[in-house]
């Protein structure tokens, strides 16, 4: 009986003398796992062109209707992405998101990245919508080069759907 | 034709002689898959996808018996190679097998080689989510592709192959459907190939390019994303589009379309399948032509005259100053001095409640749908009284029976009549095309006449003669046949023939077409109702003649302008009849005599609504700008508009429910694809509003449910229509829903493959034809030759306005089409600018009794000597002011510059 509970008492004087395992959110964050399914960015390549070609396929993959796209075609002279279209408007809203990743699996070009940042509340519905804009990754945060037939042939062909990246 | 027993996959079935083996499995529901073969076109055999195994019994060489085996069967001999089903007519006996293993084989390797320069580039073409080679790669394609991804051959693209069509040539899979539908069902042969291998390529061949009012349909039948239409690139992918039926209103042929919807928003316009109307086709126009829904310069609320401004108002504010000022004007001065226009564009329901409230409230007859122009002919009543009967159908009109187009240009006033007349010549039907010029269907008829200008009376009378020499004899209620009897015996054949230009032997021939076809069919357009009424009447005669009248499949088809002239002549809006052509005892004022009316203060108040008089009409345009009150119902703030009292801004098609009385008679409902622009509201309810306003006024609210005008939906207006008006009996929105036989093509459920292309099933309602009155004894016609009046011809040249599609129709605005709106021109013959010395480009004045007008000549070889074509209804060409009828002589004079 007695030793019972100095066996209990010894745990929490063991634990006494480690570090708290307690984190000071939000002066601390913890680290997310590698493969952690947070907010959306919409990525570029190196170039800075946005990957997003404005197919819509996240919208039709995603189950909760949240994605919206409006297409529209690529001004030659200053083209947004590589190819002859690209996405006008992007928006997703944060409050339908169930973050399940299905856009980034149907994403052609790997625009659509499920990343790290978790903190999304918002005052009011409408700020749950998150704009093509928000979604950007800075144009200097670009990784990847376009596929080899974008960046060889002097025309504006389409990018494929098999990208290999 | 004969039955022939077939065996596919084991199912025995009993189809057709002469189906093809695609169509034959089809009817025991298995599918082949098919890139190249369409239902309507002939087979070629180009993309080897049907390729099946085929057997036919083995005959035995003595007897042509089959050789039976020792089960009593009979011995099959397979081919011993795959065989193109769509190129193989089924024949008895036969056996075919679309599953076996070599088929497979055949099918994976077909479409593993048309994917090696297929670019796959999905996500960004037009036709991902509805494109067969998708949808036959998934179901019968091979899973992996042994070709190397990064040696396929690229293209410039996309290659524009007019402004509406662009080509992707790493798409195209060389199926020549979009070049065969050019070739053999559009009947303009402007696609075609060039280069060879690698390089072969759909190119087109004529300036402008890709110059057909049909080339839309080749997006619907391209099985991959080869063809898209620049109107629709990249606003949507089509998994996301809302189709709303709806009906087409841009001409009388009103073709089923669906409005592909998205987030309120117009994406693309495409056909909805109906056997009766416009098969699996729709023309340009309608496809292209309704970008003026979302047009921004749409009126989005009323409109009220302050001094010089025109100032936004309620409704309340606008419906009420309506109503006390037409109140006020029919008290002091009587509803004589009321008049109404209203458009033959709007449907059914408000053309209706229009005359409802001219004729019950405001007690006026002076109504009508026309713009009062001196070029416009006059109110064809024909046209419904002899129309064709309940159950015709273009559509099955093959041997044995014939079509006259007399008259009419059906390419530029109705386009969709030159494939199912096309159609309906390919099944064996005989085509007679009678004009005064040539035009684009005389190249299908199996027999064209092409009389000299006046001449159409006499081409008539010609035939006639010879029906009645051949013993023709009328079998409809009629009165006059004993006058037209004495007055084509008091001629000659061979007068008449003279007369008419058209050889004596060609009118007996025609004649006797007539008189052996099974089933008559007359159409007759503009220029044959430009001849005035007795052409029309004589063609009525002619149809009775000919023993046709009184037939279910036969009568005339008139094709008027705007899609609805015939609902609005059905609905009496119109100064001399009530709805169901019960003409009046003492009618109103017609639009043509409104204008002098309006001038000298006879009629004081005017209500216009759809029209823009104002724009072609001078003496409209002074009119209007005089008169004490003028009402504008509009989609735009037009020129008529910008000279009302009140500007009500009212929905278009696409914002509203209604029905369409389409150039055959058939009824044909229309939904709602979007909310209202603005404060907008449909036709039908503004003049429900002030009919209740009025009755209200007169404390005329009387218990009678039908003087209350309270009308809370289209249907409810529909309703009485139906009770109300004689033909329309049993049309309500219920009824026209129904969709009879379902369509056996089109995009339908569970259908991997669009044989056919990319149109959608109609499940909404094929309409309801309206009987003849003629045909069912409602009415009789009267066969007596008016005297025609002789033209005083002191001036040389006939002048005609020619209507073209893509003429100056305000609906055309922000659409792609308004670039092939031409520059206005007056075309002549070479003879007549010859013995001017006019060439084209030269500025020359037309002078006729009325006015002139000052035009750039062109000089067109096809034209006949003698007539002058101006454009009708082009922005910035005052007609009215040259013309003195819808036939004017006029003067051509070479302006010196």
């Amino acid at each position: 009986m007695l030793g019972e509970l100095f066996k209990g008492l010894g745990t929490t004087l063991r634990y006494i003398f480690k570090p708290p395992v307690t984190v000071q959110y939000p002066e601390v964050k913890r680290p997310v796992r590698e493969r952690f399914r947070g907010r959306h960015e919409l990525k570029r390549f190196a170039d800075g062109k946005e990957r997003c070609i404005g197919c819509s396929l996240c919208a039709a993959a995603c189950p909760a209707d949240a994605i919206l796209v409006v297409p529209a075609e690529n001004d030659p002279e200053n083209p947004v992405s590589h190819g002859e279209r690209y996405a006008a408007v992007y928006e997703i809203n944060m409050l339908r998101c169930i973050f399940c990743g299905y856009c980034e699996d149907a994403c052609p070009t790997n625009a659509i990245v499920l990343e790290h940042q978790y903190e999304l509340s918002f005052y009011d519905r409408r700020a749950s919508i998150y704009t093509k804009e928000m979604l950007l990754a800075p144009p200097d945060k670009g990784h990847g080069d376009p596929p080899p037939i974008l960046r060889e042939l002097q025309r504006r062909p389409s990018p494929p759907a098999q990208i290999d990246l | 034709m004969a039955d022939v027993t077939i065996t596919v996959d084991g199912v025995t079935l009993k189809v057709p002689a002469g189906t093809n083996v695609v169509d034959a499995a089809r009817m025991a529901q298995i599918a082949i898959p098919v890139f190249c073969y369409h239902p309507r076109m002939k087979p070629v055999g180009m993309c080897r996808m049907c390729l099946v195994q085929i057997g036919t019994p083995k005959l035995d060489p003595a007897t042509r018996q089959p050789l039976l085996d020792e089960a009593g069967k009979p011995i099959i001999a397979m081919m011993p190679k795959l065989q193109t089903a769509c190129t193989t007519p089924v024949s008895e006996g036969m056996v075919i097998k679309t599953q076996s293993p070599e088929v497979k084989f055949a099918q994976r390797g077909v479409l593993e080689f048309l994917l090696t320069s297929h670019p796959l580039d999905c996500p960004v073409c037009d036709k991902g989510g509805e494109c067969p080679l998708q949808n036959l790669t998934m179901e019968w394609g091979p899973a992996s592709s042994r070709f190397d991804y990064t040696d396929k051959v690229h293209f410039e693209k996309p290659v524009p192959l007019g402004d509406l069509i662009l080509l992707d040539r790493e798409r195209c899979i060389l199926c020549s459907r979009c070049v065969r539908f050019q070739d053999e069902l559009a009947d303009d042969p402007v696609l075609g190939f060039d280069h060879r291998g690698r390089n072969w390529m759909i190119i087109s061949k004529s300036d402008p390019p890709f110059d057909s009012k049909f080339s839309g349909n080749t997006t619907d039948i391209c099985p991959v994303g080869a063809l898209t239409s620049s109107d629709f690139r990249f606003r949507a992918r089509v998994w996301e589009l809302n189709p709303i039926p709806a009906v087409c209103t841009l001409c009388p042929v009103g073709c089923n379309l669906t409005l592909d919807m998205r987030h309120e928003r117009l994406m693309r316009v495409m056909p909805r399948e109906n056997a009766a109307v416009n098969d699996i086709w729709l023309c340009d126009k309608g496809r292209y032509g309704h970008r003026f829904v979302e047009h921004e310069s749409r009126l989005t609320t009323p409109l009220i005259r302050r001094g010089e401004q025109l100032v936004e108002a309620s409704w309340d504010e606008a419906l009420s100053l309506v109503a006390e000022k037409l109140e006020a004007t029919r008290r002091a001065r009587g509803g004589a001095a009321i008049a109404g226009l209203a458009s033959p564009r709007l449907s059914n329901e408000d053309l209706y409640l229009f005359q409802k409230l001219f004729r019950e409230q405001l007690e006026s007859n002076n109504l009508d749908h026309l713009t009062g122009a001196p070029g416009e002919p006059a109110h064809d009543d024909l046209g419904a009284l002899l129309g064709v009967g309940k159950d015709a159908n273009l559509m099955d009109f093959g041997a044995g029976d014939a079509v006259l187009v007399l008259g009419a240009d059906p390419e530029e006033e109705a386009p969709l009549y030159v494939l199912r007349l096309r159609s309906a010549v390919q099944r064996g039907a005989q085509l007679i095309v009678a004009n005064l010029r040539p035009t684009k269907l005389e190249r299908s008829a199996t027999r064209a006449a092409r009389y000299l200008p006046g001449g159409e009376l006499a081409f008539i009378h010609g035939l006639l003669r010879e029906l009645l020499t051949a013993g023709g004899r009328v079998t409809v209620k009629n009165s006059g046949f004993d006058d037209l009897k004495r007055v084509l015996n008091d001629t000659t054949g061979e007068r008449l023939a003279e007369r008419a230009g058209v050889a004596a032997e060609t009118i007996a021939a025609v004649a006797r077409a007539f008189g052996e076809a099974r089933r008559l069919v007359i159409i007759y357009g503009a220029e044959a109702r430009s001849a005035g009424p007795a052409v029309v009447e004589a063609l009525g005669a002619l149809l009775a003649l000919s023993g046709k009248a009184g037939q279910p499949h036969s009568g005339l088809i008139a094709l008027l302008p705007g899609g609805n002239s015939r609902g609005a002549l059905d609905m009496g809006v119109r100064p001399d009849a009530r709805p169901g052509y019960a003409p009046l005892v003492r009618p109103g004022l017609g639009a043509r005599d409104l204008w002098p009316a309006l001038r000298e203060g006879q009629v004081r108040a005017v209500w216009i609504a759809g029209l823009d008089p104002a724009a072609s009409m001078p003496t409209a345009r002074t009119a209007l700008a005089e008169a004490e009150f003028v009402v504008v119902q509009d989609l735009f703030l037009t020129s008529t508009a910008q000279l009302a009292h009140v500007v009500l801004p009212t929905t278009s098609v696409a914002e509203r429910e209604g029905t369409y009385t389409n150039a055959e008679r058939r009824v044909q409902r229309s939904r709602q694809a979007r909310g209202p622009v603005g404060h907008s509201r449909p036709d039908w309810q503004i003049f429900a509003e002030v009919g209740h306003a009025l009755s209200a006024r007169a404390g005329k609210q009387t218990p009678r449910d039908d003087d209350a005008w309270d009308y809370l939906t289209a249907a409810e207006v529909a309703a009485e229509i139906a009770e109300r008006v004689p033909g329309y009996a049993s049309v309500t929105y219920g009824a026209l829903a129904a969709t009879g036989k379902p369509g056996a093509w089109g995009r339908q459920a569970n259908e991997a493959i669009y044989y056919d292309g990319t149109n959608y099933e109609n499940t909404e309602g094929v309409g309801i034809k309206l009987p003849a009155p003629v045909l069912t004894g409602a009415a009789s016609i009267n066969l007596a030759p008016r005297p025609v009046p002789v033209p005083a011809e002191e001036r040389p040249l006939l002048l005609l306005s020619q209507p073209l599609a893509y003429g100056g129709d305000p609906l055309l605005r922000g659409s792609k089409l308004e670039q092939h709106v031409p520059a206005p021109y007056v075309a002549l013959s070479g003879a007549d600018a010859e013995r001017r010395n006019i060439r084209s480009g030269d500025l020359v004045r037309l002078d006729s009794a009325a006015g002139s007008l000052t035009l750039p000549a062109r000089v067109v070889h096809d034209v006949p000597p003698g007539v002058v074509l101006v454009p009708a209804d082009l922005p910035g060409v005052e007609l009215a002011a040259v013309q003195t009828g819808p036939r004017t002589r006029v003067h051509l004079v070479k302006l010196v510059v």
